[in-house]
């Protein structure tokens, strides 16, 4: 059977890998090269497993498509107001803009639905390449990598398929670029041994709703209410184009709560009244959740590329977490990979010689400077565990009964010393001006308890019934499909799932793959008087977040074969 | 396989209106197929797995043949990322408005103009017309035996043994070939695409002479078919009137409540409140 061979191989079809592709495709375009590319996308479409936010600064769009305005570049909007919010039970609270980080407005700005972006850019680049026939792209949707293949210490390709059993399921390339977001690429981190600290995984859970009211061009986040036992995170609300809007929260994995139930801390968001205002009449039109590396500068491989392979996006951990942004920088980081592996093709050399470059390139560029100067952002956070635990709570008790004063008055008084030392440590580590040399923390995996005590959620009253959905429900919304038999996770012992679930049901606690999980998937049955583990799989959003939060790694999540999978058009 | 001649399959498809697609219905009530997004006939998909679960286990060549416009040409993309080799496309103006007569006549013709085949392999019906009468029909003018609702076959040299589905069991036949099957949906599990093959259409697909050599456009004069017997003309059945029933769709609603009595007592308004009474819904 003839070798499936490509030029250059992408795993993973989201905006890091188009974003490289189609800076290829130009380069190769302007100086007459011939160029064969192969893009490996596990959902059933193109963009269909790809979940975002999205408010984006225009700065890499406008890179890669000048014209993009009037192009038919998918755009929900621009930012018209921006505000930074903290939300008390009962109250909301706009932060001035003197107080809330420059890096948080977001005017100008534009709200995506990132999954339509990169449907656009797929159709965007067939048809780019369509009158030249020595630029070949061809485009694998359903098509998921299963496991890399090495010749030696470099990487050749990869095994497409679990399924896959001959050479004809084999994809060679002479670079691989994985944009994958850890799903295969962790291979390399582990085997080239190119971690630094671990990746700390945040997981977003996020509906679209049809509302009455035209929120388009209005942009919030938000602190306080629902998160008020102490795990990192907050909301947010983007008004998007005809009548829809977006409703998220986003929740840091390294919580001591083993039972985060993302989803519901969603629902808890809505049923604050001034969530209620925006959704009142409306309607939900579409369920998802991701998971966003949120670790940033330390957290990222010591090395972005290995000889025949560089990593990229998400895979890599561009986000920014001041800011809050990610599209840009993966974008960026694609748009330079692009730029390096042109490079390669036309040095003919695939090695580190030059694939190396590319991290020189991306660090000394905005992106590197950007992470750089933002290294310690989370790390104030995971070092302060008390502002979001007490100081934050303490403040909203005040604000919520009496006024924004006594708020504040009440946090200071509660411990005068503690108070003013972390607001200043928190300001020195968010600014990075002073250096403290690299960070380290453990995996989320480790920082669950099993002896937590799960204080039940603030509940807020007076909302509507027909806003608030249970997870099972909420599952439906995301519009998930798998074929029968279908097993994509695995979990490696039972035995390690039943210890498990016994430690935490000591503590009447839920063991964090049911807890944390954002589809209702994981189950603890009861069958012959003994605990096991149980999966629903048919609900799996391929989230991956089961596979971070189990305490014994006894989980790994798959790509979904066959294009399966949820469909988060529209998300 | 040397010395052995291969097994001649060919496997009659159609290209038919997306089922999850809204639009496609004329003022006049006809289906607007140009409008309608189009797929393959999920029917055939079991007719092509067996053709191919054949070419996988005793080696044949499997031509996939389709009646209908240019865009048809879709399917046979489709059934090469399946694993077939070759595909026909029957393309003419003079085809339009065929009923199963007319089509089994000229998908007859294609039978004879293709020369010798041992199999012919079609779906049990399509989701557009829903007849199941074209593969009968194209077994009784060949003269060819036919197996219909077929689940599961065998063949060892020239015969073949199949199960059919009949009601309350099945039964077992064994048959020379040639033969005609029509293959019932309640066969074996589908196979999914494989990366090789897709990647092999993807491959010829950009080589024209390559393209031409697996695809090939035919006419009714190609195959020797008289016009006369094809086409509207050729078609007895006379569509007597088509109406529009309403459409599909509208929005889910999910009742939570405390209780169940309280959620059936939600549904019952719900009915009541959406201009169907209960009872004219259940005697509906």
């Amino acid at each position: 059977m003839k070798r499936i061979e490509y030029d250059i191989l992408f795993v993973g079809g989201g905006i890091s890998s188009l974003s490289a592709a189609h800076r290829l495709v130009d380069l190769a375009r302007q100086n007459n090269l011939s160029l064969r590319i192969a893009i490996l996308e596990k959902g059933k479409d193109f963009g269909s497993h790809v979940l975002s936010g999205a408010v984006s600064n225009p700065r890499s769009i406008k890179k890669l498509f000048p014209n993009y305005e009037t192009t038919g570049f998918p755009i929900e909007g621009k930012c018209t107001t921006s505000y930074m919010t903290i939300l008390g039970k009962k109250k909301a609270w706009d932060m001035p803009s003197f107080l809330s980080p420059p890096e948080m407005n977001k005017l100008g700005y534009l709200i995506l639905s990132l999954s339509n972006v990169v449907r656009w850019m797929t159709s965007n680049l067939t048809e780019k390449v369509k009158d030249t026939p020595s630029i070949v792209v061809d485009l694998y949707n359903g098509f998921p990598a299963n496991s890399i293949i090495y010749n030696g210490n470099s990487v050749a390709g990869v095994r497409v398929d679990s399924t896959g059993i001959n050479e004809g399921d084999n994809c060679y390339a002479r670079v691989t670029i994985f944009g994958d977001k850890g799903f295969i690429s962790r291979d390399i981190i582990t085997k080239f041994n190119l971690a630094q600290t671990s990746q700390k995984w945040a997981v977003g859970v996020k509906e679209v709703w049809e509302t009455e009211k035209d929120l388009s061009g209005k942009v919030w986040h938000t602190i306080g209410y629902p998160l008020l036992e102490g795990s990192f995170g907050g909301g947010f609300i983007y008004g998007l184009k005809d009548k829809k809007v977006a409703i998220g929260m986003i929740v840091g994995l390294d919580s001591e709560n083993p039972a985060l139930h993302p989803p519901q801390i969603l629902q808890a968001f809505k049923k604050h009244p001034w969530v209620q205002e925006m959704i009142k009449g409306g309607k939900l039109l579409k369920y998802g959740a991701s998971i966003i590396p949120e670790g940033g500068h330390y957290s990222l491989p010591k090395e972005f590329a290995v000889d025949g392979a560089i990593i990229i996006g998400d895979a890599l951990g561009v986000l920014d977490l001041k800011g809050f942004s990610g599209v840009d920088k993966a974008m960026e980081s694609g748009i330079t990979a692009g730029e390096i592996i042109f490079e390669a093709l036309q040095k003919k050399d695939f090695s580190t010689g030059t694939l190396g470059q590319f991290k020189q390139k991306l660090m000394d560029g905005w992106v590197g400077k950007e992470l750089k100067s933002s290294r310690y952002y989370r790390y104030a956070f995971h070092k302060n565990k008390k502002l979001f635990s007490n100081y934050l709570p303490n403040f909203l008790k005040g604000l919520d009964n009496y006024s924004l004063f006594i708020g504040f008055i009440n946090t200071f008084l509660s411990n005068p010393i503690d108070t003013i030392s972390s607001v200043i440590n928190l300001k020195r580590m968010m600014s990075g001006k002073t250096d403290i040399g690299p960070v380290k923390w453990q995996e989320d995996r480790t920082y669950s308890r099993a002896d937590y005590k799960v204080e039940a959620m603030a509940e807020v009253k007076g909302f509507s019934k027909n806003t608030i959905y249970s997870t099972a429900d909420l599952v439906f919304y995301a519009f998930t499909h798998y074929h029968h038999g279908n097993r994509h996770i695995d979990e490696f012992n039972a035995d390690v799932c039943r210890q498990c679930i016994q430690k935490y049901h000591t503590y009447h606690n839920e063991v964090p793959c049911v807890g944390d999980c954002t589809a209702e998937v994981h189950e603890v049955r009861l069958k012959d008087n003994k605990y096991f583990h149980f999966m629903n799989l048919e609900n799996c959003v391929q989230c991956c977040t089961c596979e971070i939060v189990c305490p014994e790694k006894n989980l790994k999540v798959n790509p979904a074969e066959h294009g399966s999978g949820p469909d988060f058009f529209g998300l | 396989m040397e010395g052995v001649a291969l097994l001649k399959i060919i496997v009659f498809i159609k290209q038919v209106p997306d089922t999850s697609s809204k639009a496609g219905v004329n003022p006049d009530g006809t289906i607007n197929r140009a409008q309608a997004r189009r797929m393959l006939n999920p029917f055939d998909r079991y007719a092509i797995q067996k053709a191919i679960e054949i070419k996988r286990s005793v080696g044949a060549e499997v031509t996939c043949v389709t009646m209908g416009p240019p865009p048809a040409v879709e399917v046979l993309i489709e059934t090469f990322e399946h694993g077939a080799d070759y595909g026909i496309l029957l393309t003419d103006k003079r085809l339009a408005a065929s009923d199963t007569l007319a089509t089994a006549y000229a998908l007859h013709k294609v039978v004879h103009y293709l020369g010798d085949s041992d199999i012919i392999l079609t779906g049990l019906q399509t989701t557009d017309g829903d007849t199941a009468q074209v593969g009968p029909q194209i077994a009784e003018r060949l003269g060819l035996p036919q197996i219909t609702y077929c689940e599961q076959l065998s063949i060892t040299g020239r015969t073949l043994r199949a199960r059919r589905v009949v009601e309350g069991g099945h039964q077992e036949v064994e048959v020379n070939l040639p033969v005609l099957i029509t293959v019932a949906n309640s066969a074996t599990p589908l196979d999914y695409k494989r990366f090789a093959d897709v990647a092999a259409v993807k491959e010829f697909m950009r080589h024209p002479e390559e393209r031409d050599k697996r695809i090939k456009n035919v006419s009714l004069d190609t195959i020797g078919a008289d016009p006369s017997r094809t086409g509207l003309v050729g078609s007895p059945t006379v569509v007597g009137k088509t109406w529009k029933l309403g459409e599909i769709g509208g929005s889910c609603v999910i009742f939570k409540g405390e209780s169940i009595e309280r959620e059936v007592e939600e549904l019952i308004e719900r009915l009541h409140t959406n201009g169907k009474g209960i009872e004219e819904f259940i005697n509906a």
